[in-house]
């Protein structure tokens, strides 16, 4: 019965974004040109809705369409099942929070701003198609759906990030599809290589097949950075800070709650995580991402906390979470036999930071159109996400908690201390991320209040409220530790006292000796760096360029001289006939006295 | 009965040409008739002899023309399907160059040489050994000089000489190669491959020499690097020839004479045993990154698509030189999708030209607003010479993919991946471009020069065939796994005639 019920719900709910999506260019091309279609409405916002509903009710199952690209297995089942709730959800709440937000534009539309009207018919059409990309990565079990959700969902997030066509939304935009594509590149790459030695079509056996193949580490290192780049992996996460804060609040909160995912999702598909006899070469992979993961975790805090728009500060903090969980995942390589427990805990905390980052994202738009709250009340509601994110309270507590007992119990007690340290690079970010909210909301209060029932702060306290109470309407089963006990409490809250501490004495020093750094570190980092030296490459291109068609223009013009004096040389020839022409007469007889004198010669 | 279903599809397109060589100038509407009919007629015909073939009937039909040298047409499984493509695509080019010349002068020879293009193309598919093969070879450089210096300018008539240098160069060479193959071996038909393979050891250098001869002879026409400088430059004719080159018919027969001397004369065996494969696959990887690399250093917009078809038909040479079953699928089935998609390209291209006089890459700003469908079968072409699924194109790097492990040589994966990040690098500007800048429409500069061709964004004629190719690319992609799919049809042709 499920079956059936699977083999109509999972299409279902892949296609209906994407009529959603066909809907935009139809009302816009029936619409008025005065008075514009209204294209982010209820329907519009019921995209995720089908997936939700179906990832909720239905149990586990799967689906074959043998005349799909190369044969497609869609599944739903385990970790990924319980991420597809929980990105659903996100992408229903923030889909209802760009209604509330995009009105502004919508009313620009409705005025005759024709600019606005592209803009908004933009953002209606790649909204959904980013939605489906996401979604189909989620169930795909074959190599080809899976790839293809991947790009569908990256290169339609493009559009997104540059919806607002500034100058700062290209320059992230272009930061975007240059990683994008370099991701996309090695991850094909490291398909391809697995996918022929393993000689499959499925994502299963690509990973069965990565132990035994030959280079299968190389293989599994190609995957790491691919999907390293979607994942904001460290050296690799330049387009991150670029490109989240400069697309509008509610696609930054899918970006950095939702879409980052991806990435861990196509490690935990693709890599051998788990298995005892990987071989010395995944050991090693393994320590490598281990080391990145918490390089990320602490450096992306340090870099993070000197910048000053709050959702460059957030980025960051996505940069760095991402970091934890990259050590985490490099735990399933480093030491497999833990990885029963800390798979689970590890699908709870990306569960957790996904919801509670796009609470915080979310909070930066409520921070800027304050509703009608008493002051306190919205900074309490502010700082919650925040503190959850710090794991002081919530599901933020009993996600580390989990985490970090499962790693103590192992025996990794020193991965434990740096992701506590990670942990106190979180406090300085929520940190820093509030007090730019607080500088930015003092003058937004002067401009008006928003009214609290409308689509905006209801999605954001929607958000809010599945963000804390994430491990008890999830899956009970994710739980694996329970509530820490009074004793190991404090061992859990010293980062965010010493986090604290550090950003109070940081906001004090800065009182007295404002330090600037934030010009001087600019968001996206190394990317300028990397920028320059493209610059650099590219002027050395061109001359080398230039020379080569130089010589290639004097080596053409040799042969074109050589022909023009074989054409003259046989225009010369042409002068002979005449030549004998005029001496025929001559010539034939002086030959018939030749032949006749021969003749009688050799009588 | 068996060969007189060969010598009507043939005979269709070659009537159709001699009557509008007959009809008078401003005779439109006969032309367009005779045009589509003769199109249509032709498509049946293979339709048909598709059908046969599937329930196992045979096409033959062989004269001699000398003694021991027969002209031999015969319809095997891999010679009907690239009928079966050009038909097709013949049928769309015809409607699209009815649109797109209407109002120009000299119509009646252009139709004329047009249809004995496609009566070559067709005699190309279904030769049946390498004598007749050349024939219709040669038939088809002559029949495309004509339409490529059809415009008449200096411009076009300084290519036309080119095209002609470089391919009668290569038809001479090809008949240097098949003489020599003659006095060896005397008349070999496709897939007669253990005559070759039962000459002794002694003869290899000969073979090997022989080989790369006619590999030279069919590279020009293949565009392999560097033999590939007439196709640039033969950018100059319209865009319907430029559809018709470089999709369905002239590196197509090129790239098709690589595949039918790798597969039916020396077999990949042999082939395997020569050693030629690796030379082959070299050439291929050199060509299909300096095509990449040209095209990113192009400012116009068919030069750009040219320099992706150099780089794109060497997909099917380095599939054809990937031992093993699956570098030849790739090699067949590449062969179908690169025409579905550069035609949809070339197309689109017509069409902004046409419609809004854009021949450069910068005046493409803001076009995705004046001519959506058009720009969004560009797209689609677009991503699947990308790589992108669902287009067909992913299907194609897959199998060159998996081939090459298959056949120990994991570094073409590399090559692949760094041609689809050039692709990327000079197809996404392009698309920017389209979608996510302001222009004329907007309110920002003016559109070279604009015409209302039609109703919708441009005349229908012009319109139709761009949205057919480019939702065939699309469908030939997402329901790769339905019976008469291009990767069906080319895994069922490899399955049949050559794994043993």
């Amino acid at each position: 019965m499920s079956e059936g019920l699977l083999s109509l719900a999972l299409p279902a709910a892949l296609l209906w974004p994407l009529l959603l999506m066909l809907r935009v260019p139809l009302l816009a091309a029936l619409a008025d040109r005065r008075r514009p279609a209204l294209q982010i409405d209820g329907l519009w916002c019921s995209a995720p809705l089908p997936a939700l509903g179906m990832a909720l009710v239905l149990d586990e199952g799967a689906l074959a369409l043998d005349w799909w690209l190369l044969g497609g297995h869609w599944v739903l089942e385990g970790a990924r099942g319980q991420l597809l709730i929980v990105t659903a959800l996100l992408w229903l709440l923030a889909g209802a929070y760009a209604r509330g937000y995009m009105a502004g534009e919508q009313a620009r539309a409705v005025a005759g701003d024709r600019a606005a009207t592209s803009r908004l018919t933009r953002f209606a059409l790649l909204w959904p198609l980013t939605l489906s990309g996401n979604l189909l990565l989620l169930v795909a079990e074959d190599i080809a759906s899976f790839y293809l959700g991947f790009a569908v969902m990256t290169f339609a997030a493009y559009g997104l990030v540059v919806n607002s066509a500034t100058r700062d939304a290209h320059t992230g935009g272009r930061a975007y599809l240059v990683m994008a594509v370099l991701g996309e590149g090695l991850i094909l790459a490291g398909l391809l290589w697995g996918a022929g030695s393993a000689e499959t079509t499925t994502l299963g056996g690509l990973r069965e097949g990565m132990l035994e193949a030959t280079g299968g580490a190389w293989i599994g290192l190609l995957l790491w950075l691919g999907f390293g780049v979607k994942a904001g992996v460290i050296g690799l996460h330049i387009w991150l800070p670029l490109a989240h804060p400069v697309a509008p609040t509610p696609a930054s909160a899918v970006l950095s709650g939702a879409m980052i995912k991806a990435g861990l999702v196509g490690w935990l598909a693709t890599l051998p995580l788990g298995e005892a006899g990987a071989g010395e070469a995944f050991v090693w992979l393994g320590r490598a991402m281990l080391v990145a993961g918490l390089a990320a975790a602490i450096g992306a805090a340090l870099y993070g906390v000197c910048q000053r728009h709050p959702k460059t500060v957030l980025a960051y903090s996505s940069v760095s979470q991402m970091g934890i969980i990259t050590a985490l995942v490099a735990m399933g390589l480093v030491a497999p036999a833990l990885w029963p427990e800390l798979s689970v805990a590890l699908v709870l905390f990306a569960a957790h930071h996904g919801l509670t980052k796009g609470g915080l994202f979310l909070g930066v738009g409520i921070g800027e159109h304050p509703p009608r709250l008493p002051a306190w009340l919205l900074w309490l509601l502010l700082a919650l996400p925040a503190l959850s994110l710090t794991g002081a309270l919530a599901s933020g507590l009993v996600s580390k908690w989990a985490v970090k007992s499962v790693l103590y119990e192992g025996g990794y007690s020193a991965v434990v201390t740096w992701l506590s340290l990670a942990a106190v690079g979180t406090t300085a970010l929520m940190a820093r991320t509030l007090w730019c909210q607080w500088q930015s909301e003092r003058q937004a209060r002067t401009e008006g209040l928003e009214p609290l029932l409308s689509p905006m702060p209801l999605a954001w306290l929607g958000t809010l409220l599945a963000a804390l109470t994430l491990p008890w309407w999830l899956d009970e089963a994710l739980i694996i530790r329970g509530w820490p006990p009074l004793t190991d409490r404090l061992g859990l809250l010293w980062p965010l006292g010493l986090g604290l501490t550090a950003s109070m004495v940081a906001w004090l020093v800065s009182r007295h000796r404002p330090l600037r750094l934030a010009p001087r570190l600019p968001p996206g980092d190394l990317w300028w760096l990397l920028v320059r030296a493209a610059q650099w490459l590219h002027a050395r291109g061109q001359v080398s360029l230039a020379r080569l068609a130089t010589a290639q223009g004097r080596w053409v013009a040799w042969w074109v001289a050589r022909e023009h004096k074989a054409m003259r040389m046989l225009d010369g020839m042409i002068h002979v006939e005449s030549w004998l022409r005029r001496h025929a007469a001559v010539l034939m007889m002086g030959v018939a006295a030749g032949l006749a004198l021969l003749m009688l010669m050799s009588n | 009965m068996n060969g007189g279903l060969l010598l009507a599809a043939l005979g269709t397109s070659l009537l159709a040409a001699v009557v509008i060589f007959l009809l008078p100038e401003r005779a439109f509407r006969a032309r367009t008739g005779v045009n589509l009919g003769a199109a249509v007629i032709k498509l049946s015909l293979v339709a048909w002899m598709v059908w046969g073939l599937r329930l196992g009937h045979e096409y033959a039909v062989a004269f001699p023309v000398l003694e021991g040298l027969p002209f031999v047409l015969r319809a095997d499984a891999l010679g009907i399907m690239f009928a079966g493509l050009s038909s097709l695509l013949w049928l769309f080019t015809t409607v699209y160059a009815i649109g797109y010349l209407e109002d120009s002068p000299n119509r009646k020879r252009f139709f004329g040489f047009f249809s004995l293009c496609v009566a070559s193309t067709l005699g190309i598919s279904l030769a049946g050994n390498l004598f007749t093969f050349l024939i219709f070879y040669e038939l088809l450089t002559l029949s495309t000089y004509p339409l490529v210096v059809h415009r008449g300018t200096a411009k076009a008539l300084a290519a036309g000489k080119v095209y002609l240098r470089f391919t009668l160069t290569a038809g001479l060479v090809l008949m240097i190669g098949m003489v020599a193959l003659y006095a060896l071996a005397g008349d070999i038909r496709f897939g007669q491959r253990e005559i070759l393979a039962g000459l002794g050891p002694e003869h290899q250098p000969l073979l090997v020499g022989l080989f790369w001869l006619l590999v030279a002879g069919f590279g020009v026409k293949a565009a392999l690097v560097p033999l590939h400088g007439w196709l640039p430059r033969a950018m100059v004719a319209p865009a319907p020839v430029s559809a018709l080159l470089h999709a369905v018919a002239v590196v197509k027969a090129g790239a098709f004479g690589i595949v039918r001397l790798v597969y039916d004369i020396y077999g990949i065996e042999l082939s395997a045993e020569l050693g030629v494969l690796h030379g082959l696959v070299a050439v291929a990887a050199v060509t299909i990154v300096f095509g990449s690399l040209r095209a990113l250093a192009q400012q116009e917009l068919k030069p750009r698509l040219a320099y992706s078809t150099v780089s794109q038909v060497a997909y099917i040479v380095l599939g054809v030189g990937l031992f093993g079953p699956l570098g030849t699928i790739a090699a067949l089935s590449h062969l179908l999708h690169q025409g579905l998609m550069k035609v949809t390209l070339f197309f689109c291209a017509g069409n902004y030209a046409e419609e809004l006089g854009i021949h450069r890459i910068d005046e493409l700003d803001g076009a995705g607003r004046r001519m959506p469908l058009t720009s969004l079968a560009f797209t689609v072409g677009a991503l699947g010479m990308i790589g992108v699924p669902p287009v067909v194109g992913f299907l194609s790097k897959w199998y060159l993919g998996i081939g090459a492990i298959q056949a120990g040589m994991p570094w073409v994966i590399a090559v692949l991946v760094t041609s689809s990040l050039l692709n990327a690098a000079y197809f996404l500007p392009i698309l920017g471009r389209l979608w996510f800048r302001p222009g004329p429409d907007h309110g920002v500069g003016a559109w070279p020069g604009e015409r209302r061709l039609g109703r919708f964004e441009t005349h229908a004629w012009l319109l139709v065939p761009t949205m057919a190719t480019a939702l065939f690319s699309l469908m030939a992609g997402m329901l790769a796994g339905m019976p008469f799919s291009p990767l069906e049809w080319a895994t069922q042709v490899t399955n049949a005639e050559y794994l043993r």
